[in-house]
């Protein structure tokens, strides 16, 4: 990477990537645990809820929950963090990026490219598949967009990316999933209409409005193109438990090999980095990301 | 080829189909349930003409909401 004259040797990506490797060698077992979790949790609602051993407005609520949760194990499997560059692990990478995916109805191919493009073209108008989420209007507009799917402009990035192989290849590969996650829910609902709207279709689009809220827009809002300038540092009303930590986002694009739970480390230890190269916010940042450090009221 | 028509299919009638299936399905459950029109063939073509008729409006406007 061509250093900047106004970087400081000190604070050279070289060191930068040193400390961050530090905070990327450790197993990811907590969202492995989630992922497998919450997807277990889900699937054992449709046998309680059918059978009566539990309110269907109580399924709603954990199914809910579940599909909150279930996004970013997927994402730390997108980057390859559960192998680790362990081709005999690559099969754990697969296995929770699907399942977890499940409370979604989001077929793990399609989101891995996509988010593979969002890193690598983060905040390009053209080539950014979150692009239209990260500079919406309002988190209302971001809100009623997901509702309606129009942020899913999957078949406008086929296009864009049409001469990428790897990525056509992956979009084909996604096909029977996303079709079987177009089917499911429509012969499920003649059979049980109430329990597929309130476990499976309501929860998943629930889900879906909360990942593309905190980890879509918030991130990247009012950030421009840029290794260094494309996701900000933020505060939030809500404790940083709820929302996943994205306050903390940036350093996931600086370094999407840091493990999910490691990052509040890994930014205390980076901090004069990020200070040094004009992140967004991160004269902001604490110096110990403890328990909610990131509330604003 | 086949495997095209039917994705084009989907892409272009996924709305309408969800509607009249899905939706319809919701509000034929909704009107059992909650109304004294059960068992009723009336309310069947009412749930299910709703669900599609909401459907073709949003694949014709392109959207939802």
């Amino acid at each position: 990477m061509k250093e900047s004259p106004e970087i400081a040797a000190e604070f050279s990506f070289e060191k930068e990537k040193v400390i961050a490797k530090s905070f990327s060698q450790r197993f990811q077992w907590e969202m492995i645990l989630i992922g497998l979790g919450q997807a277990a949790i889900w699937l054992s609602l449709w046998p309680l809820v059918l059978n009566g051993l539990l309110d269907l407005w109580a399924g709603f609520l954990i199914a809910s929950l579940c599909a909150c949760f279930a996004y970013l194990p997927s994402h730390e499997a997108q980057h390859g963090n559960y192998s680790r560059g362990n081709p005999k692990l690559r099969w754990l990478d697969g296995l929770v990026g699907h399942i977890t995916l499940v409370t979604l109805k989001f077929p793990y191919h399609i989101l891995r490219i996509t988010h593979m493009k969002h890193h690598a073209y983060t905040n390009d108008p053209e080539k950014d598949p979150d692009y239209a989420n990260a500079h919406n209007t309002s988190v209302l507009q971001v809100i009623k967009n997901v509702l309606d799917g129009s942020t899913l402009q999957f078949d406008k990035y086929l296009e864009v990316f049409q001469n990428d192989k790897a990525f056509v290849n992956s979009f084909h590969q996604a096909i029977p999933i996303a079709l079987l996650y177009k089917a499911a829910p429509l012969v499920l609902v003649v059979i049980f209409p109430f329990e597929t709207l309130l476990l499976w279709w309501l929860p998943a689009k629930i889900g879906s409005v909360y990942t593309t809220v905190f980890f879509s827009y918030y991130p990247h809002l009012g950030t421009s193109a840029g290794r260094y300038q494309n996701t900000r540092f933020w505060s939030h009303w809500m404790p940083r438990f709820l929302n996943h930590s994205m306050q903390l986002h940036f350093i996931h694009h600086l370094h999407p090999s840091i493990g999910h739970y490691d990052e509040p480390k890994a930014i205390e230890a980076l901090k004069p980095f990020l200070i040094a190269r004009k992140v967004p916010g991160a004269d902001q940042i604490p110096d110990k990301i403890t328990l909610n450090p990131l509330i604003k009221i | 080829m086949l495997v095209e028509k039917f994705l084009n299919h989907i892409s272009n009638w996924g709305k309408f189909w969800f509607g009249l299936i899905f939706l319809g399905s919701i509000f034929n459950e909704i009107l059992e349930q909650f109304t004294m029109l059960s068992g009723s063939s009336f309310l069947w073509i009412l749930a299910f003409g709703s669900g599609a008729m909401i459907g073709l409006v949003a694949k014709i406007r392109g959207a939802w909401l």
